[in-house]
């Protein structure tokens, strides 16, 4: 058999073991075991997994996982999404869906200190829902914003995708963490504009939120913002300005906001073992996956089908943007079966090549990859934010989520196109960067 | 019975024992940048003590996290199956992963007693955190263990 044909049969059987529930990152392993067997020597083969694994956990950059997951948790514990909600809520009232602009912005907020979008998720759902419902908005409305919202973790630094993406890709993960900063204001935005539309469209879905607020009440609502913009301006920009870099800058945000928490008092011994129980599963879950891609990729690079795949595609007669079109298209459908970070690892080692010999940037995929992702976070069947506000949320049924997920969706792909037409809103700060 | 809890109650403390370097880990490198910025000294092998405690802190994990069901996998197709169905998918998938896990802790070892790197600066010696490939590895393997039991388990009690 000639190479191509043994990683296409080794590919097949991958999405077969995929379906059949298997762990991915075993899967990956097993496949890459296998064809690495069969291409080179089962002498070759026995030994990759192992040193993968070792290199992959020993790979000091990869330390930035549990710090930004560590991030999340504490700011969780500090109790800053309260803090943050009633501060928008006291700025947002008079607009139209106020209490769900509120949401957004706090989501937005909370994702400057967080790198996983289910805390977000599950942290906002517990209070802003609550809220929500008690002034009578539509259930719809008010679980739409929170899936949605919760999904900015993923796009606004500290942000979990671009760290994987620049672990597959070999990119400066200082740069794609700065790049995700003004795509996720603006998509941030572009969720607001959603909710006004739908209320402006129809008022009884956001009845007003009684009570006016003082010019004075609102400055002094600035007190519940301003730990979350110091570790902000502190963290990126450390990196930004070439001090620390994203590693180190993960360190100090986790510690500047565990000394938070000591200040406020607010730890507890559960909470806080959660925090490290949460981190450490999700860098296994991460590392595990990312060593499996390693040893999946380095079959594929053997059966040459990267190299094959994208010279055909570069010599396609038909403009890139239609390639590109159809990447987001096939991540839009794997959005609906599989969770970001394994869809990530899964189609990284042929995507990226593709897209490297059409020519564009690399810095700017990242963005586009992270966001469509993003939108994989909320699209039915599988919407790893709408399960977690499922889980928080237990008398609103899993449909309404997604419908009301639906319209933030359409922003989303909104917000893609304007930075596909204009690439410099996700390279301008990464371009003016230190180093 | 007994020996599954046992199990899953090491693989929790170890995990536990595992997560609490995190703190170390993020100690050290916030006051490694905080003596380089402000007073010119940097703590010697930060840089390697980091690389083997994020070793530690992951390799420990493993069993962990798959005792939560945190390695993730598709189950939109399985979860449509038949009862029995599913249990024979989580059986034949089980032991797919025990296989390919085992072939992990083998040549974890295999390749672990054979190193002689030590690092750069400190001149720790790497070949024990090479061997805690094999021995997460192990508790991971006990964990799927347990999983293929209780497939089993299950698809015996349908066909009763």
């Amino acid at each position: 058999m000639n190479p191509v044909t043994v990683g296409i049969l080794g590919s097949l059987l991958l999405v077969f073991l995929l379906f059949l529930g298997m762990p991915i990152a075993f899967v990956m392993m097993l496949v890459g075991f296998l064809g690495i067997g069969y291409l080179a020597s089962i002498n070759a083969a026995l030994p990759v997994i192992a040193n993968t694994v070792y290199e992959t956990a020993s790979f000091y950059p990869y330390t930035i996982i549990p710090l930004f997951i560590l991030m999340g948790g504490f700011a969780g514990n500090a109790g800053i999404t309260r803090g943050l909600y009633q501060t928008f809520d006291k700025w947002f009232r008079r607009l139209p869906g106020g209490l769900g602009i509120a949401t957004i912005a706090s989501c937005a907020f909370f994702a400057a200190l967080s790198g996983s979008s289910v805390a977000a998720s599950a942290a906002m759902g517990n209070i802003a829902i609550p809220e929500m419902r008690r002034f009578k908005y539509a259930p719809k409305l008010a679980v739409g914003a929170v899936a949605a919202g919760g999904t900015l973790s993923f796009l606004i630094p500290p942000s979990l995708g671009f760290v994987v993406y620049g672990m597959l890709t070999e990119q400066s993960i200082g740069k794609l963490l700065i790049s995700g900063i003004i795509p996720g204001i603006l998509l941030s935005l572009a969720f607001i504009v959603v909710i006004i539309f739908q209320v402006k469209m129809n008022p009884a879905l956001a009845p007003a939120t009684p009570g006016e607020v003082s010019f004075k009440e609102k400055i002094l609502a600035f007190s519940g913002v301003w730990e979350t913009l110091l570790v902000f301006f502190i963290v990126m920009g450390g990196i930004y300005l070439g001090f620390i870099n994203p590693t180190e800058a993960g360190a100090i945000g986790a510690t500047a906001l565990l000394i938070i928490i000591l200040l406020k008092k607010r730890l507890t011994l559960k909470n806080f073992s959660a925090s490290l129980f949460e981190a450490s599963r999700i860098s296994v879950l991460v590392l595990f996956l990312v060593a499996g891609a390693n040893v999946f990729s380095y079959f594929l690079a053997l059966s040459t089908i990267p190299m094959a795949v994208s010279s055909w595609m570069a010599g396609l007669e038909v403009s890139r943007y239609v390639i590109l079109a159809i990447i987001i298209l096939i991540y839009m459908m794997l959005g609906c079966f599989l969770d970001a970070i394994s869809m990530m690892v899964l189609t990284m080692p042929v995507i990226f090549p593709v897209v490297k010999a059409l020519g564009f940037d690399p810095i700017w995929f990242g963005v586009v990859c992270v966001m469509m992702m993003e939108a994989g976070l909320i699209t039915p069947p599988v919407g790893l934010n709408v399960y977690t506000l499922a889980g928080v949320v237990k008398d609103v049924p899993m449909q309404t989520i997604f419908r009301g997920a639906a319209p933030f969706l359409l922003s989303m792909i909104a917000v893609v196109i304007l930075i596909t037409l204009f690439p410099k809103i996700a390279l301008f700060l990464p371009n003016m960067m230190g180093r | 019975m007994k020996i599954k809890h046992l199990i899953r109650r090491i693989n929790y403390y170890v995990c536990g024992g595992g997560m609490c370097l995190l703190l170390p880990l993020m100690l050290l490198t916030t006051g490694d940048v905080v003596g380089r910025k402000f007073f010119a000294k940097t703590i010697p092998g930060a840089f390697e003590i980091s690389q083997y405690l994020l070793v530690v802190f992951i390799l420990l994990g493993a069993a962990y996290t798959q005792q939560v069901k945190g390695h993730v996998g598709v189950d939109f197709m399985t979860s449509r199956f038949s009862p029995r169905g599913r249990a024979l998918c989580e059986m034949f998938t089980t032991l797919l992963s025990l296989f390919i896990i085992a072939i992990l802790v083998w040549e974890g070892w295999v390749e672990g007693i054979k190193e002689r790197t030590v690092s750069d600066m400190l001149r720790i010696p790497q070949y024990p955190f090479r061997l805690l490939v094999s021995i997460g590895g192990f508790l991971l393997w006990l964990e799927l263990l347990i999983n293929l039991t209780e497939s089993a388990a299950k698809l015996k009690r349908r066909t009763q």
